[in-house]
This record gives C-alpha cells, sequence and structure tokens, in this order.
C-alpha cells in the first residue's frame, strides 16, 4: 500500500498546483455552468457508451491530470498504474453507490439553479458540516478516486504524439475520441466571466476534457497549504497507547533498534567464500565427477562381481559356455552331425550322449518350441530347492594365534632339565621317595622291601632297611629336628628312627619312640589300628586291619593320616606320635585314595575315587568342601604351600589345577601322559610343579600362584623329563618328588633307580 | 712349481719359539709348513727338529692362545695375516705322562689333599683319614670320626717334624691330628685326633686351614661357616678332657674339645666348599647359588656372586690370585674375577664335563691352569687360554669326588671307585 499512498500524497500536490493555478479568479465562482453542462453531456454519452463505466469525475479529473502531468516521474511508473488499475476495475463496482451519490449531488447542483444558495450553503456547510463531510470524504478517499477508469486509453505516451491529430486516444473500445474544439481565448474568457464556477475547472488533457475540482478537494488543498496533513481525520498527536506488557515479562526483551551489521553483508561469510573459491580455482576442492553410463553393456561379463559385494552369502551361478556356431539356428553344414553320428549318439549312455545336437533351420520362424524347457524348469526348482541355505564358511586361521600365549621357558627358569645324578641301589622297582627337609637326604621305598636313605650331593646309600614286604610308601618327618621316617607297607606303618640328627635330637627320637604307656584305645579304633614296638629296629609298628596306600604327615610332624583304600568308611585314620594315638574322625563316602593335611590351617584333604573332600579338623562331622574332578579315577593329589590350590592326577593321565577360592570346579585340566599319572607333587618355594606317570615320563609345569585374588594362576608347560626306561613290562616313573630347596626333581623309577634332574 | 701341493693346502712361514730349556730348544730359524696342520702335526714337526729319544708332546700359542684346531681355521678365526712370519711359541703339553698304580681305601674317597709335597692326604667313607707318601704307600691311618670323612686339611705342613691334619666329617664334627713324619715310612701308624672341634649342627662340608697360623675353617650343612683354634688346648680352661678307650691298642689317650672361635652365618643353604687363600680373607661357596667373600677379622662378607646354581667347590687362583673359579650342580666350571667391577657374570666358562663338577683346584704356581673334576668320572685339566680342556683323565671308574694337585707336577684324585689315583708328570712351566 506504501506505493499507492505515496501516489496519493503526490496526486494531491498536482491537484494543488493545479488549483493554486485557478485560485486567482476565486471571486467569479458563477460561470461554470455550460462547462459543466457539457461534462455532463460528456458524461452522458459516456454513459452511452459504456455504462459499466459510470466513473466518478473527480477521480477521472484527478488521474487524468495525474497522468497528463507527470510522464516522467518515478513515482508513476507503468507498473503502479497498471496495479492502480487493476485494483480500481476489482472495487469499481462495490464504490458505484457512492458514485451515483455524487452524480446525484451534482445533478442537484445543476438542477437547482441555486448556485450561490448551493455555494453559501456549501459555505455553509464548510463551516458546519465540514467533520462529516470530510469523515465521508476520508472514508472514500483511498478507493474512489483511483479506482475509476479514465476515458483514454492510450496510456502513458507523451501526448504531444497526437498534438497533430483530431483525436487524443481511445476508448475501451477502441473508438477514437475525437478531439474537443479548442475555444478561442474570448469565448474561454467570456465563459469564465460568466461561469462563476469556472476558476474551479481544470483542463484533464490526457482526456481532453475539463474537470472542476469538488469542494472536499478544495477542502484538501486548503489543508495541504496550510501545511496540514491532507487528511481531515489524520490525527497527528494520538494519546500513545502501550500495547506491550511489561510487568508479566520474564525475560527482559530489548527494545534496541536493529543493529546496522543485521543489514550489512558478512565479511566473513565473504573472506569464506573467497577461500572456497580459491581452492576450486586451485584445484584443491575437486567435485565429483558425474557418474559415466557404461556405453555398451557386457552381455556376457561377469555381472555377478557387484552383487558379490552387496550381498555376504552370495552364491555365483554356474558360468555356462559362450554358444557357439553350432548353436545357431543356421549352423554351417560342417556342425550338423551326420545321420550315422546321430545314430551312434543313441547308442551312447544317456550321461555321455551330447547336450546339444546342433539342426538347421531356414528361418527364425520355423525354429520350435524349446522341448527341454519343462524339464529343465524342474531341475532349477529342484536345485534352488535342495541348494543349502545355510553357507559353511571356512575360515583361515594360522593355528598358532589359537595357542594361548604363554611366556618364554627362558624366562621361567630355573625348573629341573637334565639329569645328572641317580641313585643306584634297589633291586626292586622304587615306589616312593621322600626327600628330608634340609634337602640333605632323601629316602625311598621299593618292592624289593628296602627302605634306602640316599646322600642327595654325592648319591651314596647313606642306610638301608629290609622288610619282608614291598615298601608301599615312605614320608620323612616335615619337623627338622625329628628325622624320623614312616614306612607303610603292606598293613604295617613302620616310624623309622633315621638316626641323622644330632645326639640331642637323637634321644628326643628314641624317646618318642618308646612305646611305654600305649592308653587303651577304644573299641572302634583298636580294631582299626593297634600300636606295636618294633624290637629290630627299635621303632613303632602300627597295624592296621587293612593295607595301607597312602601317607602324610602333619606339618608339624605329630601327626600322620594314614589311607587304606579297601577300608571304606573307615579308610582314613590319624595317628598321633606323641600320645601313640589312633583316632579315626571321619565318615568317608565311597573309597579313599589319599589325604593329605592343609599346609597351614586345620583343613584335611581326602580323596576318593572321584571327588576330592576338604574337611575342617576341628569340625570333621561334614565336609566343607567338596571338589568334583570329573575324573575317573583319582590316583594322586598334593596341595600347593600356598594351601590355596590342589592338583590332582588321575589314572586316565588327566590332571587338574583347583584353585579352591574360585569354584569346585578344576580351574584347569591338564592332559598330557598317556598313561596313568602315579604322583603329583608341588614345589614348596619355586613355583613348580610335576607330574609322574606309568609313560616312563616325567613333566615339569611352572605353575605361579599369585597373591592378587583377581589373577589366575598361570601354569606353563616346562619340560618333559625323559630317561627312565620304557620297558614293556610295567615301567614307568612311580613317584616324583621336588628337593625342599632347589629347583630339582627326584623321580623314582619302575627301572630300580632313582634319578635328579637339576636345573 | 707342485700344483698339487698347491691345491691342497697352503704354505706357512713359521718361526718356532721357546721358554723351555736346552734340550727342547729349537733352532730359531723360520720353516715352512702347511696351513692345514693341526697341534699334533706341529708337535711331530718340533720333534723331529729337536731328534728327542722320546717323543715329547708340545703345545703351541700364537699371540698368547693355544692353537686348538688346523693352523689356518686358528689364523682365519683370530684374524693373523698369514704372509708374514708366524711366530709359534711352543710349550711341554699340559698333560699327564705316568699313572701310578691306583691306592686302595675301602669305601668312597671323598677327600683329597695335597698341598703337603711330602704327603697326600686322603679323607674317606669309611671315617678313616689315610696319608700317603706316595703311591700304594700308607703312612698313617687318621681314627676317630664316627662319620665319613668330607673333607681333609693340612693345617700346618711346614713343620719338619710333624704335621697338623685337619679333618670334617658328616657325624658334625672336626678332628685335628698332629701326625709325626719323623717315624718310619714303612709300616702303617693308627693316629687318634689331638683335639675334636664340636659347635655344628649339621654334617661338616668342607674344612680349610689357614695358610700361616693355627686356625681351621670349617662350613656346614647347617648354612654356617666356623673358625676354630688349631693349638693344643692345654691353657685353655673351656676344653674338657675326655678319656677315651681306643679300641685297637686299648691305649688311653686324652682328647681336648674345642668350640668355634667365630661363626659367619649368612649363607640359606649348605656351605659345600670354602677356601683360605689370605689370611684374612675366606672365600665359600653354596647351594644357595652364591659364591661369598669374607672379611675374617669383621666377619662380614665384602662380595656375593650369584651364580644361579647350586654350588659344590670353589677355588681362588690364577692372576694375582684373584680368580674365582667355581662348580657345582651342573657340568660348566665358571671362573669370576671380582676386580671387575659392576659385574657379576663370569669370564670364563669351561663346560666340556658331563655331570656336576665335584672338585675345582688353581695349580700353585701358574697363572693359568686348573683342574676339574666331576661325577662323570673325568678329571679335566684347563688352561684359561683356550676352551677345549688340555687333557682329560679318566682313569676313575665312577664319580671322582675330590682331586688336587700334588708336588706341581701330579694330580691327585679320589673317587666312589674307592682309589686314590695319581697321575704325575704334568709339565707346567
Amino acid at each position: 500500500m506504501a506505493p499507492t499512498k505515496k501516489g496519493e500524497a503526490a496526486r494531491e500536490t498536482k491537484r494543488k498546483r493545479g488549483s493554486v493555478n485557478s485560485q486567482k479568479p476565486e471571486p467569479a465562482v458563477k460561470e461554470v455552468k455550460p462547462v459543466e453542462k457539457e461534462v455532463k453531456s460528456l458524461k452522458e454519452e459516456d454513459l452511452l457508451l459504456d455504462s459499466g463505466t459510470d466513473s466518478d469525475y473527480d477521480g477521472d479529473s484527478l488521474s487524468g491530470s495525474l497522468n497528463s502531468d507527470d510522464f516522467d516521474s518515478d513515482i508513476f511508473d507503468s507498473e503502479d498504474d497498471g496495479s492502480q488499475r487493476d485494483t480500481e476495475d476489482g472495487e469499481r463496482e462495490s464504490l458505484g453507490d457512492k458514485d451515483h451519490g455524487h452524480e446525484g449531488s451534482v445533478g442537484n447542483d445543476d438542477n437547482g439553479d441555486e448556485s450561490e444558495q448551493v455555494d453559501s450553503e456549501d459555505g455553509m456547510e464548510d463551516g458546519s458540516d465540514e467533520g462529516s463531510e470530510q469523515g465521508e470524504v476520508a472514508e472514500e478517499s483511498d478507493s474512489s478516486e483511483d479506482e475509476v477508469a479514465p476515458r483514454n486509453t492510450v496510456g502513458n505516451v507523451p501526448l504531444k504524439w497526437y498534438e497533430n491529430e483530431k483525436h487524443i486516444g481511445y476508448d475501451i473500445n477502441g473508438m477514437k475520441i475525437t478531439k474537443k474544439e479548442l475555444r478561442d481565448k474570448l469565448d474561454s474568457f467570456l465563459a469564465s466571466m460568466d461561469d462563476k464556477k469556472n476558476w474551479r475547472q481544470i483542463l484533464d488533457e490526457y482526456n481532453d476534457e475539463e474537470v472542476e475540482v469538488t469542494k472536499e478537494e478544495q477542502m484538501l488543498i486548503r489543508r495541504l497549504l496550510k501545511g496540514e496533513a491532507p487528511h481531515a481525520d489524520f490525527d497527528p498527536y494520538p494519546t500513545y497507547v502501550d500495547w506491550f506488557k511489561w510487568d508479566d515479562a520474564i525475560h527482559p526483551l530489548s527494545s534496541a533498534p536493529e543493529p546496522k551489521r543485521r543489514f550489512l553483508p558478512s565479511k566473513w561469510e565473504a573472506k569464506i567464500v573467497l577461500k572456497y573459491v580459491r581452492a576450486i580455482r586451485k584445484g584443491l576442492i575437486k567435485f565429483d565427477k558425474p557418474e559415466e553410463e557404461p556405453k555398451v553393456y557386457d552381455l556376457w561379463g561377469d555381472s555377478t562381481s557387484d552383487q558379490k559385494n552387496k550381498h555376504l552369502t552370495y552364491i555365483p551361478p554356474p558360468k555356462l559356455k559362450m554358444p557357439g556356431h553350432e548353436e545357431s539356428y543356421n549352423p554351417s553344414l560342417e556342425y550338423i552331425p551326420t545321420e550315422e553320428e546321430k545314430a551312434s549318439y543313441e547308442l551312447m549312455y544317456e550321461e555321455d550322449r551330447p547336450k546339444f545336437i546342433p539342426k538347421r533351420f531356414t528361418s527364425l520362424r520355423s525354429i520350435p518350441a524349446y522341448g527341454n524347457a519343462l524339464n529343465e524348469l524342474f531341475d532349477r526348482c529342484l536345485d534352488l530347492y535342495l541348494c543349502p541355505r545355510v553357507r559353511k564358511k571356512r575360515i583361515n586361521i594360522d593355528p598358532e594365534s589359537l595357542k594361548p600365549k604363554l611366556p618364554s621357558r627362558k624366562d621361567l627358569r630355573p625348573y629341573p632339565n637334565s639329569c645328572y645324578l641317580e641313585y643306584k641301589g634297589h633291586t626292586g622297582k622304587v615306589t616312593t621317595i621322600s626327600t628330608e627337609c634340609s634337602g640333605q637326604w632323601i629316602a625311598s621305598g621299593s618292592t624289593d622291601g628296602s627302605v634306602r636313605i640316599w646322600e642327595v650331593e654325592t648319591g651314596r646309600c647313606v642306610k638301608t632297611w629290609q622288610f619282608d614286604e614291598a615298601v608301599k610308601r615312605v614320608a620323612w618327618n616335615p619337623h627338622s629336628d625329628f628325622s624320623i621316617l614312616a614306612v607303610a607297607m603292606g598293613r604295617d606303618l613302620v616310624i623309622l628312627n633315621t638316626e641323622l640328627g644330632t645326639d640331642e635330637q637323637q634321644e628326643n627320637i628314641k624317646e618318642l619312640l618308646q612305646l611305654g604307656n600305649v592308653p587303651e584305645p577304644k573299641a572302634s579304633v583298636a580294631a582299626i589300628a593297634s600300636w606295636l614296638p618294633d624290637e629290630k629296629n627299635g621303632g613303632i609298628i602300627i597295624r592296621h586291619f587293612k593295607n595301607i596306600s597312602s601317607i602324610d604327615w602333619h606339618r608339624k610332624g605329630d601327626y600322620l593320616s594314614t589311607v587304606m583304600a579297601s577300608g571304606e568308611t573307615r579308610g582314613v585314620v590319624i595317628h598321633q606320635i606323641s600320645k601313640k594315638l589312633t583316632q579315626k574322625p571321619f565318615k568317608i563316602r565311597g573309597l579313599p585314595v589319599t589325604a593329605l593335611f592343609h599346609p597351614s590351617r586345620s583343613y584335611f584333604f581326602i580323596a576318593t575315587r572321584k571327588n576330592v573332600r576338604v574337611y575342617n579338623l576341628l569340625k570333621v562331622e561334614e565336609p566343607v568342601k567338596k571338589l568334583e574332578t570329573g575324573m575317573r579315577e583319582i590316583s594322586s593329589m598334593a596341595i600347593h604351600p600356598g594351601g590355596d590350590n590342589l592338583i590332582v592326577g588321575s589314572k586316565e593321565g588327566k590332571m587338574c589345577w583347583f584353585d579352591m577360592d574360585l569354584s569346585s570346579k578344576p580351574y584347569k585340566t591338564l592332559k598330557n601322559h598317556p598313561k596313568d599319572i602315579t604322583n603329583v607333587a608341588y614345589h614348596r618355594s619355586y613355583p613348580l610343579f610335576a607330574s609322574s606317570s606309568e609313560d616312563s615320563t616325567a613333566y615339569v609345569f611352572h605353575g605361579k600362584v599369585y597373591n592378587d585374588l583377581n589373577e589366575n594362576p598361570l601354569i606353563v608347560p616346562l619340560e618333559i623329563l625323559r630317561g627312565h626306561s620304557t620297558s614293556s613290562n610295567g615301567g614307568g616313573v612311580l613317584d616324583c618328588k621336588f628337593h625342599p630347596r632347589q629347583p630339582w626333581l627326584f623321580t623314582a623309577g619302575a627301572d630300580s633307580i632313582i634319578k635328579l634332574y637339576c636345573h | 712349481m707342485n700344483v698339487e701341493g698347491e691345491d691342497t693346502s697352503k704354505k706357512i712361514q713359521a718361526k718356532f719359539v721357546t721358554k723351555l730349556d736346552s734340550p727342547f730348544k729349537a733352532p730359531a730359524t723360520p720353516y715352512v709348513i702347511s696351513s692345514n696342520v693341526t697341534r699334533l702335526g706341529l708337535s711331530s714337526v718340533v720333534n723331529s727338529l729337536l731328534k728327542l729319544h722320546h717323543h715329547e708332546p708340545f703345545d703351541f700359542l700364537i699371540d698368547g692362545e693355544l692353537i686348538r684346531m688346523s693352523l689356518e681355521q686358528f689364523l682365519l678365526a683370530k684374524g693373523i695375516s698369514a704372509e708374514r712370519i708366524l711366530e709359534i711359541e711352543y710349550i711341554r703339553a699340559v698333560t699327564p705322562r705316568k699313572e701310578e698304580k691306583p691306592s686302595l681305601h675301602d669305601d668312597w674317597v671323598s677327600a683329597v689333599d695335597g698341598s703337603s709335597p711330602r704327603f697326600i692326604l686322603t679323607g674317606c667313607y669309611d671315617g678313616l683319614g689315610r696319608i700317603w707318601s706316595s703311591a700304594g704307600s700308607c703312612t698313617h691311618i687318621l681314627e676317630g670320626h664316627a662319620g665319613a670323612i668330607s673333607s681333609v686339611a693340612f693345617a700346618n705342613s711346614q713343620d719338619a717334624e710333624s704335621v697338623t691334619v685337619a679333618t670334617a666329617s658328616k657325624d658334625r664334627t672336626l678332628r685335628l691330628f698332629k701326625v709325626d713324619t719323623a717315624e718310619s715310612l714303612d709300616t702303617t701308624t693308627r693316629l687318634g685326633a689331638y683335639k675334636i672341634l664340636r659347635g655344628h649342627k649339621a654334617a661338616v662340608q668342607s674344612v680349610v686351614a689357614q695358610k700361616s697360623g693355627s686356625m681351621v675353617c670349617s662350613s656346614s650343612w647347617d648354612c654356617t661357616i666356623n673358625l676354630w683354634d688349631t693349638t693344643e688346648a692345654d691353657s685353655e680352661g673351656v676344653t674338657a678332657t675326655v678319656k677315651r678307650r681306643k679300641g685297637n691298642n686299648q691305649k688311653e689317650e686324652t682328647q681336648s674339645e674345642g668350640e668355634a672361635q667365630t661363626t659367619f652365618v649368612g649363607h640359606t643353604q649348605c656351605v659345600s666348599s670354602v677356601v683360605w687363600p689370605e689370611d684374612d680373607v675366606i672365600y665359600s661357596a653354596s647351594w644357595d647359588h652364591s659364591v661369598r667373600r669374607w672379611d675374617v677379622p669383621t666377619g662380614k662378607d665384602t662380595l656375593n656372586l650369584f651364580c644361579g646354581k647350586a654350588l659344590n667347590t670353589v677355588d681362588v687362583g690364577g692372576e694375582g690370585s684373584a680368580l674365582v673359579a667355581a662348580g657345582g650342580s651342573d657340568p660348566i666350571l665358571r671362573v669370576w674375577d671380582p676386580r671387575k667391577p659392576g659385574t657379576s657374570a663370569p669370564v670364563f666358562q669351561f663346560s666340556s664335563h658331563a655331570s656336576w663338577i665335584s672338585a675345582c683346584k688353581w695349580h700353585k704356581s701358574s697363572w693359568f691352569h686348573l683342574l676339574s673334576a666331576s661325577y662323570d668320572g673325568k678329571i679335566m685339566l684347563w688352561d684359561l687360554r683356550t676352551a677345549w680342556p688340555l687333557s682329560v683323565i679318566d682313569t676313575h671308574k665312577d664319580k671322582v669326588l675330590s682331586a688336587d694337585w700334588w708336588k706341581g707336577d701330579s694330580v691327585v684324585s679320589g673317587g666312589a671307585d674307592s682309589k686314590l689315583r695319581i697321575s704325575s708328570g704334568i709339565s707346567i712351566s
């Protein structure tokens, strides 16, 4: 609306100018009538010509004056005019009533010849009815003046083009509008003198009309001359209404005007753009080239390559042989088999017969339908149906990488690896060995009934005892002050004095082994074991009711446990040497195999054929824990000196490592030996453990137990110790024990030799 | 030109020099010899030059290194030019030329001492010490121990009339004997100890005497090293005199008992061997894998060499009597130089044995020679200038338990075959 308003204001000024020109003869007002009549007649013509365009004179005159005066005015460019006209056309009808009203009033003016009266009335009205009239004008001003289309339709062209023509232009129907004849000066002067309203008339050159300035327009001009607003109802000082509610606002809103920088182009963006432009010019930024469509489609090419990438499990179809000349519908004669050849095909097996026999057809039209189509379709369906849905993936993995990352053997030194010393003297299988706690001597027992003590350092046999039965177990007392030896053979457990300690210790031992006042045992225990003096060797014999299979000393050297495998529920008893007392605290379920004291706490481990039960010696009724080995038959057991880890060897060659803090299931199961494991052993101070087997080997492992409970024990196989003879008649290594202080391993062989493996 | 001769071997000009005396002095003129000759070839060359009656084996040194391969290989390996005239020094080969007949014992010979030029002292598993004047002639038998003797030592062999002998036994005691050398050498005299040293709680492994003085030092399975006084305890009130009935000749003798003067504690396992090279320094080897040097006046260990293996024997000698040789539970004889700062790696390692090393001894006068005895039944003579053994004495049928030099040119050794073997005629210049 802004341009139209501007235009309006400009028109206003034009009109004012016009009025200013014609204001001087203001007193002579009354000689306007004839002109008015002409106008009226003209107007009637107009009405006749075009009933639709019952235009308002004011509007006409105004627009006419404007158009004629200000062709080169930059406010009224052609576009503006057009739009103006459009709006005028649109609103013309709605404003028709008002126009008529004007006409009516004009008519009144004309009819009643009381122009003066009217004038006076007008003048009166100027004073009294100004407000109401002005209100009307203000109401209609926007539309009425602008809507009326000019009579002439030549448009915005210089009027001098029509100077020498008889017409001034064309009306809306294309008819020429003829020029009025110019009145000579005298006539016009006389007319002006006659018509007192003549001073109000202005010539509209564009429409070639005389236009009379209405009263309202006069008022408007007057206001403009005074420097007031053109519209009467415009209030230059309206009372300010503060629409904004300041009180309830949470956030302060800035009423600051928008800064200038919002309207300025950003320098920073310009810099970025410049940078991109430079980069593009230098070739640093490259745009994707539009994809090139392959010009030729490779009909026989490998179309599967792109599909391979799309689908993980794409199975490519088998490649077909490319068709040759023989498959043409009209092959050369040399491809056509002769009748004999065809007959020979018939004789062949169906599999050997050629799948395709070339035929000749004179034209494409004569080619029959493919005979095998149905069969092949069926085969294809069968293929699809029988095609394996699951695709087996073969994974290429280096088997080396699947091995667990173990530290190098070199870093785990020292460990026993080579045999330098042999202890020879036994004549039967050496079934058992035991090391003295200082590591100076070892004791061994053999099937020849002899128990020997050897000097570790030189391999010399220091002492020998000869018994009648094969020795099953020997065990050196772990207490360093009591160098006594427990020997199990048959049903007897013999406590031997080795006479290796100092004189003082000797006396203590002799006192200990005095069987003076044996307390009367309970009846239940008496049936199991009886204490007898050993006159021959100066020791004690504890005679059991069944054959002894295993013995173990308590760490303090006073208690000694014996296991009788066939003793069933009474199979495990504990002897107290100092009090010569036998106890049977345990109720065993199953056949006991071996038993162990905990190295530091009051626990006791009993291995039956399949499981290991842990008893608290202070509360022996029920086992504290049951360790499930999952093995067929346990043969041996050893406990880590820390007391939390246990290894169990079985007769099928398996060895289980139990971490008792971890679970009752084995932490690791090592399957190394092809034959029975005869014994397992831990080293007292080095992180080593070993297993001996009837396959004449002993395995040495690194078994490090960490103090940190979060860290699992590290088990690394280190060495296979061979050396014992592998004779077919029951060879093997029957026992293995670590040297208590050196990383050395003693192995007792069925070849009657004890070997010492050093690091 | 003989084309074939050139093909087979190159010729090297060599000059033989020696420090030996007149019968072995070769003319110092250069000779042309084939480059593929070994020590044997060179030895025969020198023998032919000297025109000796008996064939004498020689050993050859080039730039202080013994030749143990063909001359060509040796020159290549050492980067010595074969263009100029080689100077080859020859010495008499260190090898026993004579094997004495074995001296029989009743049991394993566990200890032998040859530090006295007049006698050989042996200890035996039957608990008797024996003194031999020569092979087969036992002059004295030292009685008294209840257990096997593990070590013997001459405490004071300089004395003309009598010699003091210390024996250590597995019965946890040491005994001191005074042997009268003026007695006739034809008959065997049985002797009792004049002093019994008690104090060890476990078997005594080794005994050694101070060179000049009246002290012996012993080491034991109880992880300690004890120092004892050897003087007859007349003045000492602490010793008790016990009367002891001699089983043999019913003679009553007085024996005094001694207690340890000083105890060195520090080893954590059996101290298997001690040596006392100087008056105030004792070296000890232990099964706890270490060799320690003890300062006698203060009783503190001033050096701790870690070996990694349990050690059975240690000896000090060689250049400046400072090199420590030790052997133990593996077949490698190691030599350390404790004067080298900041390193505990052995400077020499000799690994020709097949089993544990039971004894090693430096030659008393030579800086280069030492012997080692092993459970594989062999005694090897070593020269620091080559990694090969100079000679191997393989006379024992079983483990060699001890060995020593005797009179500078013989090796005496005792083993599990109950024999004392003497290999003599070793010429060490």
